[in-house]
């Protein structure tokens, strides 16, 4: 579980976070979605302790990323906001890697690499090299570096970016199975459909607070909307930075 | 999870490694250094020789050569013949010219006015104006001979002081001149040949967005530098060994026993070298990662880098030229290498307990700013350039 409680954090002048407070249960999908700018990027980097809060504390089954970094990381699968990969490295000596790093290496490793390439559909080109691959490949790649240890949380900064239909599904097959098998999901979007589509609860973020909090219909029913896009938009009050 | 958990260091610099080998432009880069550094060496080497034993006719112009034809053949033994074709463009011509009155004054015994025009500061002409000079000075000594014997003096009364020469310049130490710009090559390799691949591991893990991924890994940012710092120094050893295998071999077939000058680097010797920079090489790839972490793209970091070159240059010449002769040299990095090399080169005795301090003092201030870097990447102000 994921749980974050009163987050601040400031950039200079700019208040990025202020209070955030929400959890990500075990066995949930939960979506983060805000307009650009709503502070999403900054609290999933705070979870994994890439940024450092100004106060309060984000927990990943009760450790704190700031304090004990390397426990919560051997927890979490994180694919973050921009990621790039080694042009000279196969997909599957990426993913190998980063197996590797959390500890899973020789047999065990390519046991994992092999699973999470096959659950991704990459088989086809787990021994081509990143250079020339297509977004779709690329986050595909991404992707299997994030879940290749079994995590259990998966923390996804905007997934779907660039995603074309059949691998939107794989994705989505994936988060749902993962779900099923008890995983905390947390994501990030400025997607409406993708977060209708996906999430138990949905957490909506605007200006570093939760604006509001809860299912797709319980959104719906709280602003008197019939569909979450009016229903976000009401509860941020601008339509300002979200795609439909 | 597995049972043998082994250090994040040594997966990360195994990735480095392969990552680093794939790429053509570090390979070369490494090795292109290492070749034509020393090859560009020996054609200054072999251009130098050449000059300084060029055993060819000095050919200059000469005036008035009917006055006085014993000197013309005289100055013809010694090499020196009049000129037939046209100075080549750019070089001053030199001429010779003999006085009308020459046979007269002869005949007087006065002072023959003989001109000598010619530019004196042309360094490459330097060597054939003494030999003019060296030349006319001979056959003036031969003339007071024979002027001094027809009188019936002895012509030793005028040489009243022998000097007697003993040049105990030894080959080695006439070498260590010469052998002293080549090591400044060798060391300079292990700045040069990891570069790239520092630059890549660092700016270019940030160009390429990978670098947050990276840091979001259960493993401190610590053993991340680290293992990327020896990934970039095997790099740099790669062209230090190069460096120091081929420079000896390459100065085998030149002809320096001709200038007197006698280089003989035994293996024992060259593997002392490879020692030695070893922690130079994990010295010049922290400095290299500590700017290339600053900067943004690989770009920048080439910016930062080139300028983070002059610093071991600046070391390494300035102790060269300004013959600075401090003890304190031998124990720091890069001047202790370079002091202990010039000990190797010269054949002198070796002072080990420099030797070996400076070495560990090397390995010391890189693992600290290995540290520093480590450091610097957990900050968000640097990793986000915030």
């Amino acid at each position: 579980m994921i749980q974050v409680t009163e987050l601040r954090k400031q950039f200079g002048k700019v208040t990025a976070l202020d209070g955030l407070t929400f959890t990500a249960p075990e066995g949930q999908i939960t979506g983060l979605l805000g307009p650009n700018g709503a502070g999403k990027t900054t609290c999933l980097r705070t979870i994994y302790g890439l940024l450092k809060a100004d106060s309060g504390q984000a927990l990943i089954d009760g450790i704190d990323a700031s304090k004990q970094p390397l426990e919560a990381r051997r927890n979490i699968g994180i694919f973050p906001d921009k990621f790039g990969l080694y042009e000279r490295l196969t997909a599957r000596e990426q993913v190998a890697y980063f197996a590797a790093l959390h500890g899973l290496e020789k047999d065990a490793g390519q046991a994992a690499v092999q699973e999470a390439l096959e659950r991704l559909d990459m088989l086809a080109i787990a021994d081509r090299k990143a250079t020339g691959f297509s977004q779709g490949q690329r986050m595909k790649v991404a992707l299997a570096q994030a879940i290749v240890h079994r995590p259990k949380h998966l923390i996804l900064d905007e997934p779907s970016r660039g995603l074309d239909v059949m691998s939107t599904r794989i994705l989505r097959d994936l988060l749902r199975e993962l779900r099923s098998q008890g995983t905390s999901i947390l994501f990030s979007s400025h997607v409406m459909q993708e977060v209708a589509a996906l999430c138990d609860q949905v957490v909506v973020v605007a200006k570093g607070k939760v604006a509001a909090q809860g299912t797709t219909d319980e959104l719906c029913q709280l602003t008197g909307e019939s569909a979450l896009e009016e229903a976000f938009v009401k509860i941020i009050g601008t339509d300002e930075g979200i795609a439909a | 999870m597995s049972k043998s958990v082994r250090s994040p260091i040594g997966i990360v610099w195994r990735k480095e490694l392969k990552d680093a080998i794939r790429d053509k432009r570090s390979v070369m880069a490494a090795m292109s250094y290492a070749f034509f550094g020393p090859l560009l060496m020996a054609v200054a080497f072999y251009v130098m020789i050449s000059q300084l034993t060029d055993p060819s006719d000095v050919e200059i112009d000469i005036k008035g050569a009917e006055h006085a034809p014993a000197l013309i053949e005289y100055l013809q033994q010694q090499g020196i013949v009049e000129r037939e074709k046209a100075w080549p463009a750019g070089q001053q011509p030199i001429e010779l010219v003999i006085g009308e009155s020459w046979a007269d004054d002869i005949a007087k015994a006065q002072p023959a006015p003989i001109t000598l025009t010619a530019d004196f500061s042309a360094t490459k002409q330097r060597s054939d104006i003494r030999r003019i000079e060296k030349a006319i000075e001979g056959y003036g000594s031969k003339l007071s001979f024979i002027r001094m014997q027809m009188r019936g003096l002895d012509p030793r009364v005028v040489q009243p002081i022998d000097l007697v020469k003993h040049d105990t310049a030894t080959k080695g130490s006439r070498s260590a001149i010469l052998m002293g710009s080549v090591l400044i090559f060798i060391l300079l390799s292990v700045f040069f040949s990891g570069m790239n691949v520092a630059i890549d591991i660092s700016a270019g893990e940030r160009e390429r967005n990978s670098l947050e991924l990276l840091l979001s890994q259960p493993l401190s940012s610590h053993q991340l530098v680290l293992g990327k710092a020896f990934a970039a120094s095997c790099f740099a050893m790669f062209g230090g060994i190069l460096s120091v295998v081929l420079i000896p071999l390459i100065f085998r077939f030149l002809p320096l026993h001709d200038i007197g000058i006698s280089v003989a680097i035994e293996w024992p010797m060259m593997l002392l070298m490879v020692l030695m920079l070893a922690p130079l090489a994990l010295f010049a790839t922290a400095l290299q990662l500590f700017v290339s972490f600053r900067a943004k793209s690989f770009k920048e970091a080439q910016t930062y880098i080139s300028f983070l070159l002059m610093l071991p240059m600046l070391a390494v010449f300035g102790v060269e030229f300004a013959r600075l002769k401090n003890p304190v040299l031998y124990y720091l990095p890069l001047t202790g290498q370079h002091q202990a090399l010039l000990d190797i080169i010269k054949g002198e005795a070796l002072q080990w307990l420099p030797l070996v301090v400076s070495g560990v003092v090397t390995a010391i201030v890189s693992l600290l700013i290995i540290r520093v870097i480590g450091r610097m990447l957990a900050s968000e102000k640097v990793v986000f350039g915030l």
